[in-house]
């Protein structure tokens, strides 16, 4: 790094406790002040800063701080990505589906004792697995509105989609819904009056630039 | 084409936003919920690391922020926030262990003096500026050190630092502009 400060000089001129110092060797302001101008982008330029040799030596001080703070957390996270996959199947391993699981939705049987029930989180994977098979969609949330535990209720469902730019969103909303009535009668008895989609979101299709942030 | 299925959805999904993974996490979506592990598990682990001043306990926090953030997933109202309630709950269950670790001592104590650590000259050449800020922040005052690493590893304000860890916002201010000047004097001397 090219070194425009002075030879040895240094702003070491304030102590931790000393206000009055401080202010005296940096022009009047505090480092909490100039860290706080570097925050704002130096914007509004304000001239008793940038003017102030001393300010200016401290200016450097702390963005030499930021970029070895930077530097140090890549360090940190590469390493961390660096660590085999043992500690995410672990984390994965130790939670429990049933926390999601939800309401229970009977499914009818000829025996007259035996209960068969579907959870209504299971409902909501169904839902969602019709939805990643549909293509340029993304399915978020899915809520089944009504009283799920009464055989024969009719319910409404509600759903978030991302729909990529580009998309024809009547067509794709009605090929999704059409796939998930057929999904909802292949696995449930559930009357549907109506599947409700909402299309929340428009987003870029993933790239890779994007993924390789997270690996 | 079930084969198939699991390949064509797991890779958007790995690019999919914090939204739509919260959301479908929270649906009961494990695969999602996976993504978001691999998203901000690291710079968790680096968090917890950075408060707990060690490596040991570092899986154990996780994990269990990650257990607590499963089970609690349908609570969040904004999915696009996930991050930072992520970085609040692993913040949590690092201060936690800290308190466990030491009942006897009071952590909040504010004039905690900086321990003397500056390292033989020789050894200072030796290292990069990264590993020299990696000692001096590790040898920070507790308290500093926690606020420092709200601030700057999990973006916390300083109101919501202080919220956090229950302290006025001025001494939030102070710790802050004191573990600042500490860092700055300390890396101007490893120059």
């Amino acid at each position: 790094m090219t070194e425009l400060t002075p030879a040895n000089r240094r702003f070491l001129a304030f102590d931790l406790d000393d206000t009055e110092r401080e202010q005296a060797g940096l022009n009047g302001h505090t480092i909490e002040q100039l860290s706080d101008y570097l925050d704002r982008g130096r914007s509004p330029a304000d001239p008793s800063i940038d003017d102030s040799p001393d300010c200016d030596i401290a200016l450097r001080g702390l963005e030499r701080l930021r970029r070895s703070h930077k530097a140090l957390l890549e360090r940190d996270l590469e390493r961390e990505s660096l660590r085999d996959d043992s500690w995410v199947s672990s984390i994965l391993k130790n939670i429990t589906l049933e926390a999601h699981a939800g309401r229970e939705i009977p499914l009818t049987h000829p025996s007259p004792t035996a209960r068969l029930v579907v959870t209504e989180g299971a409902v909501r994977g169904v839902l969602r697995e019709t939805g990643d098979r549909v293509q340029n969609v993304f399915v978020g949330r899915c809520v089944l509105v009504g009283d799920v535990s009464v055989p024969g209720t009719p319910i409404s469902i509600a759903v978030d989609v991302t729909v990529f730019p580009g998309e024809n969103i009547p067509l794709l909303a009605e090929q999704l819904r059409h796939a998930m009535y057929v999904a909802l009668g292949k696995y449930t008895e559930l009357v549907v009056a109506t599947i409700d989609i909402t299309v929340s979101d428009l987003q870029a299709p993933p790239d890779a630039s994007a993924q390789n942030k997270e690996h | 084409m079930p084969g198939t299925l699991r390949e064509q959805v797991a890779s958007p999904l790995a690019g999919a936003t914090d939204q739509m993974l919260a959301d479908r996490a929270a649906d009961g979506d494990l695969r999602a919920f996976e993504v978001l592990v691999r998203r901000y598990g690291p710079l968790m682990r680096v968090y917890a690391a950075r408060v707990l001043g060690s490596n040991d306990e570092t899986d154990d926090v996780v994990q269990e922020s990650f257990i607590t953030a499963w089970q609690h997933l349908g609570t969040l109202d904004d999915g696009s926030a996930v991050k930072s309630w992520l970085m609040r709950i692993v913040s949590r269950k690092s201060i936690d262990r800290l308190r466990a670790r030491r009942q006897h001592v009071n952590i909040d104590d504010t004039d905690a003096p900086a321990p003397d650590h500056h390292a033989p000259h020789a050894l200072a050449e030796a290292e990069s500026q990264t590993e020299a800020l990696a000692r001096v922040l590790a040898a920070l005052p507790e308290d500093q050190r926690r606020c420092w690493t709200l601030r700057e590893l999990a973006e916390y304000s300083y109101g919501d630092i202080a919220a956090e860890l229950n302290l006025p916002l001025s001494t939030v201010r102070g710790l802050l502009a004191r573990a600042r000047k500490t860092l700055l004097r300390e890396m101007e001397e490893w120059r």
